[in-house]
């Protein structure tokens, strides 16, 4: 039985702060290595995110309060099995937690005109803008 | 390419096998249906219902129904003929093209949300099994 997977992140509640763990459960991460095989290699784009951050979201779901929404670009993704590409320009990687720090959704989105580092329709979507990288 | 950080987790885990059929992520309390082995790119529809585009070719190649548990209870399952398939020890499951219905109901009655749930529930033949719809 896969465990959970623990990786280091920006502590949302202190983006300053020291460093938390955002955790993989390992049941969703099992579930997309036997039946999804190229999400769960898009996984490796989703720990990047996590320690490469640009943006944090907050207020994710309607029915589920709270939650947060990570963003970045990785270099590339797998696009099917076996290819490998350059991740595109128009769209931004999405990490969602819950507020327990849980991964439960890693997917590419279109990325926002105003802010290509930022989810499409982002300023309705989540309840705001809490961090975004200076670099 | 480097070794996956989670390869030695899934040793002993067997060969991967795509498979297309809907299941139910408590931790994201979604169910999610992706009918081919490829990368895609979320479009979110609404609230509720989100369709995947195939990264290789732009296709929709599948879709995510958010806030199943406030679907279910807001449409009371344990009772009701029409989500659920049940029999004399309960409900045993639950269908996805319902709950697109439900879902389809609780927003505005716009041709591009009637359009992505259409073609959703054209795709969405299918069962989740009420032991598998538990929440995180």
């Amino acid at each position: 039985m896969a465990t959970d997977f623990a990786c280091k992140t920006i502590d949302p509640s202190n983006p300053t702060g020291p460093k938390v763990d955002a955790i993989f459960p390992g049941d969703y991460t099992l579930r997309l290595y036997k039946y999804s095989p190229v999400d769960y290699e898009n996984l490796r784009a989703a720990k990047y995110v996590l320690e490469h951050t640009e943006r944090i979201l907050f207020g994710v779901r309607e029915f589920n309060q709270g939650g947060w929404c990570y963003t970045g670009r990785p270099a590339e993704w797998q696009v099917k099995e076996g290819v490998v590409a350059p991740f595109p320009d128009n769209v931004i990687f999405a990490v969602y937690l819950n507020p327990n720090m849980r991964v439960y959704e890693c997917r590419p989105e279109y990325a926002a005109d105003d802010d290509p580092r930022c989810p499409k329709d982002w300023q309705t979507r989540y309840r705001g803008l809490i961090w975004k990288s200076t670099s | 390419m480097e070794k996956h950080f989670l390869a030695d987790m899934m040793e002993g885990e067997g060969k991967p096998s795509f498979k297309a059929e809907p299941w139910y992520n408590p931790h994201g309390d979604c169910i999610v249906f992706k009918m081919v082995n490829e990368a895609f790119v979320a479009e979110r529809v609404d609230e509720l219902l989100t369709v995947y585009n195939s990264a290789v070719d732009g296709r929709a190649i599948g879709f995510q129904i958010k806030g199943v548990q406030a679907i279910i209870r807001k449409f009371g399952v344990d009772g009701s003929a029409i989500l659920s398939e049940a029999d004399a020890h309960g409900v045993k499951s639950i269908s996805v093209a319902m709950l697109l219905l439900a879902a389809y109901e609780e927003g505005p009655q716009t041709m591009g949300r009637r359009k992505a749930y259409a073609w959703a529930m054209c795709q969405a033949d299918k069962t989740i099994s009420t032991d598998e719809l538990q929440a995180a």
